[in-house]
Parts: structure tokens; sequence; C-alpha cells
């Protein structure tokens, strides 16, 4: 039977891993390398590693390190790829075709494509057709208006006219393979997801759907396997404050009954 | 004594590198090639795959020398595994987005998954078990981990049964490793399956050593 | 080479794990703002969680430890002990990694220990002959002569508590407190990459096995598997996220109750009196080394931290920095002299270290941009000439 995954997101800005709170503070967590070594050794599903770098500077400052300081995005993505034995997804910054080609020869998986699928809808088609749609993974970033949620672009600072149902419909429609649904103002609060947005996405389409934004227990994750038909369940800080938290986070789940990988540790 | 070399065939496959790095983890000699020296030279061939079957078809046809390939697999013996779309293309034919020719090896035919009725999703993507059908030594050792990672939205239907070593259930049930004498294939990516695929890989290696 | 120091605290853009945002304000700052926005509701609030925390590992124990404390005898790790021991009455085991580099009165206070608490106290302290090829050896791979400390304090005692069978560690300041990496609601606990990747700059025992040690010499420094670990549920809680962390406050408890000594002298490479008597070098040379890669110091870190708990005003923590930060201490030709390298070794090694993104050379020597304005010499440039060219390279990137 196929499992839920549960997926840590792992976030590059300039260089380093960090913390996003509210998509505003960011603190430094380290080096990709190191964490996503981690992540693998604790039999991760899958990780969606996102570059929310707003330059082309890539620079952890320290050249004293026994790990490389690379600077190119892609240099990274090799280094990462190379220590994880999981599926990896590749999103920020993706604007053509070559991007998309680049990152997946680098060793990425899948592609996310974020403000570009706003922008340009037809890419999202031309990208499908040229790798696949189970390549694509289109993420979703939306915020409460009144009643309504609204979707966003380019880092929640741009607000669209489309509803989150709206836009999944459009971009399943064209191509896409999986949906990545964030909510802006649950983000890194560890409140628990936004359950009524996430159902109100997963219902509408057909297309394996992935939650994000605002756990901060292991019982997010359940709740939200419980209440929606969610494909995947994601986050991204939490991973970072205890160790083995993947595998803690998984066996929670599976000693709850839940339909999901049993817990494991891999040596790297 | 003939040291096994791993040669995985690059025709613009996009997992060509970490299907290299799981060999190397696995602390096998393995190269990344389409030289006919190289292929005849290897104990062990790779094809990898993603995306969809005519595409990838097209460039196995342009990039790969078919008629060594053929010798050293078909005639020689030598044992060939084919990973996701790299297994699909051992069908006779394949019918995603236009009707297309296979490689032919094993009997059979690539069909779209049947996923409606349950409210299932395509493309069939994520962690899903294996029910094994027929034994074989490139089980050894497989217990409690039994996932493999998919992502897809074909599958092959085989047209001899007996050339299913394993199926899997996502509305119905779908092949998921075919073999056929030496000639293996397997639906999910065992390179990125972790505990499971490596398990896995590393039977399907050391099961032709020579000693 | 744009000099960007954080508006609030003295720290410089080159100051480890930190980043400074659009503001101007660094991470290690709004971090602490975080905390110092608890009101007192919020810390009783804490107190029961962290009472919550320990219960059902006090609940299931009747003979064993209650808690294992990491210890050097510090005034941290005093405070530590005070809470647990005296206020909470539990029975830990203290335990100390002994790098061999305490001052007398950290000798005195690390013995103390179990006089001050009813509790036990292991001292586990690697061959001094092993320490002192360790020294240098960290000292020309990474600019570090403390990397064996490192190590040590962070490895020892998860090792200790994995084989007797302790699965609560007490921690005492939040982990990198000193960047602002984590906030007060994301209760972080111990974790190995931190370890592995920050405090051990990425390098393990293995490493120095290419340099002539052997395996045997370096027991002390293995960190337990994850298995091991998730076996007995080994976790390590900080303090720092219960209570409020004031040193300067638990300080003063520590004197008033127990025979607890601060150093003698006054340090030369910073004003704090209490800080680091286990490691002579952590406020002398290794910091020093800080200042020779990334241009600051410990008066930095200090005044910064001072600044942020409202015990010292951004000019005052500015002279700090102009007095202190530079000081080529004394505890240098102590240090040559334990491990046998002359000075002019140590400062050509010293310079292949220089971060190109704050240092720059002019007419032989070392610049770089001041806090307090304009720019000035710090020593001569102990580099060959190709050295100097490598560096030049570097440096006109940025």
């Amino acid at each position: 039977m196929k499992k839920n995954r549960l997926i840590p997101i792992v976030l590059l800005k300039d260089g380093w891993i960090v913390q996003s709170k509210n998509f505003s503070q960011y603190q430094n967590l380290g080096n990709p390398v190191a964490t996503v070594k981690r992540l693998s050794e604790w039999a991760s599903d899958e990780i969606i590693f996102l570059d929310i770098s707003r330059g082309d500077k890539y620079d952890t400052k320290r050249n004293d390190q026994g790990y490389k300081n690379r600077g190119s995005f892609l240099d990274i993505i090799k280094d990462v790829s190379d220590i994880a034995f999981m599926p990896i997804t590749v999103g920020g910054k993706i604007r053509t075709i070559k991007d998309i080609e680049d990152r997946l020869l680098s060793g990425a998986d899948k592609i996310c494509l974020n403000s570009m699928a706003i922008e340009d809808i037809s890419f999202i088609n031309q990208a499908s057709k040229e790798f696949g749609s189970q390549c694509i993974v289109i993420s979703i970033d939306a915020k409460k208006n009144l009643d309504n949620y609204l979707v966003y672009s380019k880092g929640g600072r741009h607000m669209t006219n489309f509803t989150p149902v709206e836009f999944s419909k459009i971009v399943e429609d064209n191509g896409a393979g999986e949906i990545l649904i964030n909510s802006i103002d649950r983000d890194g609060f560890g409140g628990g997801y936004d359950i009524s947005l996430i159902e109100k996405v997963v219902e509408s389409v057909s297309i394996p759907t992935i939650a994000c934004g605002g756990v901060g227990e292991w019982n997010h994750f359940s709740e939200a396997l419980e209440k929606t038909n969610v494909d995947a369940v994601a986050a991204a800080n939490i991973f970072h404050y205890i160790d083995q938290s993947v595998y803690l986070a998984k066996k929670y789940l599976y000693e709850s009954g839940f339909n999901v990988r049993k817990p494991d540790l891999i040596k790297i | 004594m003939s040291k096994t070399k791993v040669c995985i065939l690059d025709y613009g496959s996009g997992n060509v590198r970490s299907v290299y790095n799981v060999i190397r983890h696995l602390q096998f000699d393995v190269v990344v090639t389409n030289n006919t020296k190289e292929i005849r030279n290897s104990t062990h061939v790779i094809l990898p795959g993603v995306g969809a079957f005519p595409s990838s078809m097209k460039k196995i046809e342009s990039s790969i020398p078919l008629a060594t390939l053929e010798i050293e697999i078909l005639e020689k013996g030598k044992p060939f595994l084919g990973i996701c779309v790299g297994m699909q293309v051992l069908a006779d034919s394949g019918s995603e987005h236009e009707s297309c020719k296979g490689l032919g090896w094993i009997g059979g035919s690539v069909k779209k998954l049947c996923a409606d009725g349950d409210g299932l999703s395509l493309p069939h993507i994520g962690w899903n078990d294996i029910s094994i059908t027929k034994q074989s030594q490139i089980f050894n050792g497989l217990k409690d981990y039994r996932d493999f990672y998919y992502v897809h939205s074909y599958a092959f239907d085989v047209e001899d049964k007996s050339h299913v070593l394993a199926h899997t259930e996502y509305g119905s049930n779908f092949t998921s490793i075919v073999c056929k004498d030496n000639i293996y294939g397997f639906q999910f990516h065992p390179e990125k399956s972790q505990r499971a695929g490596q398990l896995l890989l590393n039977n399907f290696i050391k099961m032709y050593e020579k000693e | 080479m744009n000099a960007k120091y954080c508006k609030k605290c003295v720290y410089p853009i080159s100051a480890v794990n930190l980043n400074i945002d659009d503001e101007g304000i660094c991470s290690a700052c709004k971090t602490a703002e975080k905390f110092e926005e608890l009101s007192d509701d919020f810390w009783n609030q804490r107190k029961e969680k962290f009472e919550e925390i320990i219960q059902p590992y006090l609940n299931k124990n009747e003979s064993n430890y209650d808690c294992l404390i990491p210890v050097s005898g510090g005034k941290d790790s005093f405070y530590q002990a005070h809470l647990i021991a005296k206020e909470y009455g539990l029975k830990p085991l203290l335990m100390t990694y002994h790098g061999n580099n305490y001052l007398p009165e950290g000798d005195h206070n690390r013995d103390l220990m179990r006089h001050a608490f009813d509790a036990d106290h292991i001292v586990w302290g690697p061959s001094v002959d092993t320490l002192k090829k360790l020294n240098k050896i960290t000292f020309k791979m990474m600019g570090d002569m403390n990397w064996q400390n490192h190590c040590g304090i962070k490895t020892a005692p998860i090792q200790i508590a994995t084989k007797f069978n302790i699965p609560l560690i007490i921690w005492g300041e939040t982990d990198w407190d000193i960047s602002g990496m984590y906030s007060p609601d994301d209760f972080v606990e111990f974790s190995a990459r931190v370890r592995h990747e920050h405090d051990l700059r990425g390098y393990e025992w293995y490493d120095m096995l290419k340099h002539g040690l052997k395996e045997k010499d370096m027991m002390w420094a293995k960190y337990p598997s994850d298995e091991e670990i998730l076996e007995v549920g080994v976790r390590g809680i900080y303090i720092g996220n219960f209570f409020k962390w004031d040193p300067n406050k638990q300080t003063k408890i520590i004197m008033e109750n127990y025979d607890w000594k601060p150093s003698e002298k006054p340090f030369e490479r910073t004003y704090r009196r209490f800080s680091n008597l286990d490691d002579r070098y952590e406020n002398g040379i290794h910091d020093l080394l800080k200042f020779v890669k990334f241009g600051y110091g410990r008066a930095s870190d200090h005044a910064s931290k001072d600044i942020r708990t409202g015990y010292m005003a951004r000019e005052e923590g500015v002279e700090m920095v102009r007095k202190y930060d530079s000081v080529v201490s004394s505890d240098l030709y102590y240090w040559l002299d334990y491990v046998g390298m002359k000075e002019n070794e140590f400062w050509s090694i010293a310079d292949t270290f220089r971060d190109p993104r704050v240092w720059w050379i002019d007419d032989g020597k070392w610049y770089k941009n001041n806090i307090w304005g304009g720019a000035s010499s710090y020593g001569n440039v102990h580099l060959d000439d190709s050295g100097i060219e490598n560096f030049s390279k570097k440096n006109r990137k940025y």
C-alpha cells in the first residue's frame, strides 16, 4: 500500500541553511551538506530543498571547516545529492527550461516552481512535456484575506487574484505532478497546519498534495493525515531542533497507526 | 578471477548520478559510459531512466550501441538491470503520448496505470511496498523494510506471468519487478529507496559475481 | 571592503554563524530580544514545562542517577549543578572533560564540586601526550588548538550517559546563543549535527588518524551512534530554554553560596573575570586566533552579551573592543612551550587563516576596518611571497 510521506523542507539562503519565521526572520543553522547528511541518516522519505536567496552569492564565510564552501547553487545540489539516498526536490529561482535541466543533471529528482508558475502558466506545460509531469512540483503560498485565501508570489510579497483552489486546478490542467501548499500565516509559528486550507486544495485536484506551514509538534502531522486526504506532510524548522528528529516523528506516526514507512536509520 | 565492474549506460537520463553514487556507496567499481569496449569489459549493465517512454527510446536508440548491448545481454547473458523507464523500454511497446516500439527483450506492453475508482492520484508518487510472486535470490535478506520509491504513471503489463517477480498495489496490481533469465527490471528507483533499494542492488550485483 | 557592524551590539558581519538583517540588527540581538521579551509569567510557564519534561525520567528511576550534568567547574556548570542538586534535590552524575588547560582557580572550582553538591563526579582526561599532539595538529588544520576541548566537552558526557544508561543530560546556555541560531520557542535540544558542524568544524576523530594518532588515542572523541543514543533515549536539554539565563546574577549566587573563585588575575583579552577558568586559552590565544581569522574577539562576545541584557551601553562596548580585541596575550608563550613550537612558525600558520573578507595587506602589515571608524594595522604579515599572492587573489573577490 502506498504510504503517506513525511518530508523535511530545507531552506537555503545565501549558502546557509536557515530557519524561517513568517517569511521574514532568518536564523543561520549551518552548512547544507551537514544538515542533509543527518536527514539522510534518519531515512527521510524525501527532502525539498528550496533556494530562498535574494542574490546570487553563496558563501558560508568559513574557509576553516571540514566542509567545502561552495560558491554556486548547482555545486551545492551536487554535494547534497551525493549523500541523499532518497529523492530530492529542488526549488527556488527556476525560470527557464535550462534552469530545470541544470538542476536535474546536478542530482535533483524533481523540481519545484513557485513565482514562475504564476507569471507564466504555459511554462508548467512546457516543463512537463520536456521532463515529465512527475518531475514538476508547484508550490503555492497562500494567505488568508478576510474569509478567503489568496495566492501570493515572490516569497509572500506580491498578492495575486487567484484563490489556492483556482490556481491548483489550473496548474493540474497544465501538467503539474504535485502541489506543495504552504500557509504564509502559519509559517514558523508552530501552531499547526491550516487544515481548512489543505482540505480545500486536496479536494479540488487529483494530483498528490503536500502540506506545509506551521508544524510545532508531531501531532500536527497526525492531525493533517487524519482530517484530510493529503498525500504528504512537510515541515522545515522543527526538524532542526532535536536529534533524530525525523526518526522520532516517523516513530510517533508509525506507532500511532498511521500509514507511514517504518522508521529507520541509514549509515552514510 | 574477474573483478566486478558495473556499467551504467548514459543516454541523457536524469538519474545517472544517483545510480552511480549508490553503487559507489555499495563499494563496487562503477563507470558511466556508452563506450562499446567498456560495455564489453563490464560485468553488469544498468540502464537508468526517468521521463517518458517515447523520448527515452529515441535517446537510447541514438546514443547507446544497441547491437553491442544485445550481444552482451541477450547472447552472452551478462546481467542487466533496467530502472523505472529503463525497465519499461524492455517491453515490446509503450503507449505514453504516442504508440512506440520498445527493445522487445521481455514480451508485453507498457500501459497507463489504472488508478481511478479509489480516488487515487496519478502519477504514482511515493513509497509503496512489494508483494513477492516468485522466489529469487534478489530478495535475500529482505525483511521488514520493503518499501521502495516510485514515481511513474505507466507500468509494464508483462505477457508471460512467470517473468513477474513482484507486484505492487496501487488501485490494481502492477508489475514492480520483472525478470527474464539475466534481465531484470525495477519499476521503482532503488537508488532512492535507501535500505531496501540498496539491498536489492547489492543482491543483483553479488548474485552474478564471478568467483 | 564594507565592514558591517550590528547597530545594537558590537558584532561584525564576519562573526561566526551570524547574519545582519535589512535594519542592521544582527540575528543574535534579534534572538536575545525574543528572550528579553519574555515576562516573568512566561518564565514561570517555562519552569513548569521544564518540570513536566524531567518528571517522567524521575518517575521511571529508583536506582540510577537522575541525570548527567556536563561540568567544567566554571560559573555556568556550578549554576547548573546548584539548580539541579540543590533547588530540585536531584542526584546528578557530574561529568568533566579535562583538556589539561585549567587555570589553578579552575582546578580548585572543579574539584570543589562534589564537596559542594551531593553528586558523584567523573573526570575524563586524555593522555597529555595525545593532547599536545592534537593541539598542534588542529592548529595547523583549522587554526584552532582548542579543538580537543570543544570535542571532548561535547562528546565525553554523551558517551558516559549512554554507557551509564542515563537518558537525561542537562546543559546550560542555549546552544549557539552567541549567534542567535535558535529562538526561545524552538526549545532546541542538543544535536549531533551542531556538534559536528560547528563545534568540531566538520572534523572527527578519524580525521586525526592520518596525522600520527591512533584510534585508541581518540576513544574519548567518538560520538555514540544514533542506535546507541536511541536505545537509552539520551537527550540533552538546555536550562537556558526554561530559566532566564543571566551569568552575572548566576555568578553572584555561586559566589555567595560556595567557595567558588574567579580569576585572580584579570584576563588580558576581556574585562570579565568569571569566564573560562577551565581553559586558559579560551580567552587567550584560542580567542586571539578568532581575531586573526575574523577580526573580532572575546571582548566583542562579552560586550555584545552585556549590551543585550542591559548591563552595558554600546559606546562602552566599543571601548572594550578597542581595548581588548587585538591584544596578543602572554599565554601564547605558555602554549608555545607546551607544544614545542617557535613563535615565527605560529604566526606563519595563523596568517594562513586570515579571512580575506575582513583583512587586507598594506606595506607588509595586516589592516582591517574598526567599529569606531577608520582602519588600523594589526601586526606584520608572516606569509611568504606565494602566501601573500594567494591571499591577495582571494582578497580581490571581496
